[in-house]
């Protein structure tokens, strides 16, 4: 039980924080928002093709800048005060699940800046709504983790970018086959496959990352 | 003598494995049939030429057929040995097939005492003029294939497309397995180090993974000779929808390895570095397994064992090769292990020196 109320005390400061300063929510809603502006006035008009590969580009590098800061935005001695008081699984937890909320934020945010302005290009919404919520859930566990190694650098974000694009390959390559799926570019009957495929991948990384987080959380 | 023995086992496979694997010859094969398609009806004469093959030398007669399938073919009319890599066969070919396709295509079968049987799939395209199955039926003079003669001596097999690059097997195969077998190592070095904080894991998981990543970019370059001289030189390494899950896993194990070694760059403090770049090797092996299951879903792939390719396996690695391409995969990986502990040692001495320096 206190496992369990320590994460919910983690993920309030998180949210706390969030609130108070505001910055990282309207930062990346600006950066999607720019950029689909910009795949807007170069495309003019955006075919579903395209649509689907822009989408998760630009929600991968959305997911990156949001996750990045995960554990850098605090500092050190506000470090050691939570390593001294709670229990590491807590804090990967309360992490992970905090930026799978902001993911599926972000990820919304990005399908309504396309559909505002590129075009909504979706034909079987519960399908796509899936793939996004097994996406935010698979790319969260993974960027969380990598964070917390890359937190530790002096320059965290390039290594933030180099250490994590090779591991979530497999997650990106069949959330773009499940949403080329859901906007009808292919049609495919083996798709409960490919969302077995996703929700085992995110399984078998949040399994790694409580495994590994401990050793991390040591210094 | 009694720690090293592994070390002289590998050097003397590979030295078997470079010798048997480069002199074996291969089995005679058929490289090319003109013409490679005709109408029915016609009396074709093919010009047939041989590889490695010593057709005066047979002391029977050479026979042909083109064969339709497992039950039914058409025996050679007249064949005359030019020389021993050359031959022309002529074929009735009847008026109609008993087939309902409007193309059919036959493999070609050729056999003599010394080179034994060899084939040319879908040698020679037959288009009908008119589909009649039934006549073609009544027309069909059926002589089966019987008494095939075995090749003596040991030879590789004849794979058309491949000819002399299957050799190439015991190489760009062989070093992909020991490249995999080093990394396994190296992540178990990982944890071993996690378990005991002992930075001589964290050197040797160092050293693997450097060998496995030689290897692995080893492998990578035979590979893109190997399909530019195989798949065409249009063949582009770097197009994910066109390589298959071997080649993708290797590309992106060679990021992940890279990411690797940037991380370990990263930090200055010994202790920091090996645990971070413990943990992350750890992790990151754990979540390329899943790639074995996604990549193959995405596209048919032209690599071995993918949409119909030959691959290890059923008659496409034969005895002979097994003898071989075991030993191959023992062999490097043994000389990685062994180039793996050579470099852990220079790790060790560089920060033996370094702290003496240092204090």
């Amino acid at each position: 039980m206190g496992l369990i109320k320590e994460t919910l005390a983690l993920m309030r400061k998180d949210l706390l924080l969030e609130w108070r300063g505001k910055y990282a929510l309207s930062g990346i809603l600006l950066y999607v928002f720019s950029t689909v502006f910009i795949i807007y006035t170069s495309f003019e008009e955006v075919e579903p093709k395209a649509w689907n590969t822009l989408f998760w580009v630009v929600l991968l590098f959305a997911s990156i800048s949001a996750i990045v800061k995960s554990f850098v935005q605090e500092n050190s001695p506000r470090q050691l005060y939570y390593y001294s008081l709670t229990n590491p699984i807590a804090v990967i937890l309360s992490k992970t699940l905090y930026n799978i909320g902001l993911l599926m934020v972000v990820s919304l945010l990005t399908w309504g800046c396309f559909a505002l302005m590129a075009g909504n290009a979706v034909k079987d919404n519960s399908q796509f709504f899936l793939a996004l919520f097994l996406g935010s859930v698979g790319l969260s566990i993974t960027f969380t983790f990598v964070a917390a190694i890359a937190g530790k650098a002096d320059h965290s974000a390039t290594l933030q970018a180099i250490m994590s694009f090779p591991l979530v390959l497999p997650i990106l390559l069949t959330l773009i086959r499940l949403s080329a799926n859901a906007l009808r570019l292919e049609q495919d009957s083996s798709i409960s496959d490919d969302i077995a495929i996703l929700a085992g991948i995110d399984l078998l990384s949040l399994g790694m990352a409580l495994l590994l987080f401990p050793f991390l959380w040591r210094e | 003598m009694k720690n090293h023995w592994w070390k002289a086992l590998g050097v003397i496979i590979l030295l078997y494995t470079f010798t048997a694997g480069m002199l074996l010859p291969l089995k005679p094969g058929i490289v090319a049939v003109n013409p490679s398609a005709v109408r029915t009806g016609d009396t074709v004469t093919l010009s047939v030429q041989g590889y490695n093959s010593f057709y005066t030398q047979s002391k029977t007669p050479v026979r042909a057929w083109l064969k339709l399938d497992e039950q039914r073919a058409l025996a050679a009319k007249d064949i005359k040995i030019l020389s021993d890599n050359a031959l022309r066969v002529s074929f009735d070919i009847p008026a109609h097939l008993p087939v309902s396709r409007r193309v059919q295509d036959f493999t070609l079968l050729l056999d003599n005492d010394v080179d034994g049987a060899s084939v040319l799939p879908s040698a020679l395209l037959v288009t009908q003029d008119s589909i009649q199955p039934d006549r073609g039926e009544a027309l069909w003079v059926n002589s089966p294939i019987t008494d095939l003669h075995e090749k003596s001596g040991i030879t590789f097999p004849f794979r058309n497309i491949l000819a002399e690059t299957i050799r190439n097997t015991y190489f760009h195969v062989a070093l992909w397995f020991a490249m995999l077998f080093l990394f396994i190592g190296g992540v178990s070095s990982s944890v071993r180090y996690l378990a005991k904080n002992d930075l001589d894991a964290d050197y040797r998981a160092q050293a693997q993974t450097t060998v496995g990543l030689i290897f692995g970019l080893l492998g990578l370059i035979t590979g893109i000779i190997w399909a530019r001289n195989t798949w065409g030189a249009g063949y582009k390494f770097w197009n994910l929808r066109e390589v298959d899950v071997k080649q993708a896993m290797t590309m992106v194990a060679l990021f992940v390895y890279l990411a690797y070694f940037v991380l370990r760059m990263a930090f200055e403090d010994a202790e920091r570095k090996a645990r971070l770049s413990a943990v992350y090797n750890i992790f990151a092996f754990v979540a390329l397994i899943p790639l074995i299951y996604v990549v193959p879903r995405l596209t048919d792939s032209l690599h071995p064992g993918s949409g119909g390719n030959p691959a290890l396996g059923g008659e496409d690695l034969d005895n002979t090769m097994r003898m071989i391409f075991y030993p191959a995969i023992i062999g490097w990986t043994l000389l990685g292990f062994w180039m793996a502990q050579l470099y852990y040692r220079l790790i060790k001495a560089q920060m033996h020196l370094e702290e003496r320096v240092g204090g």
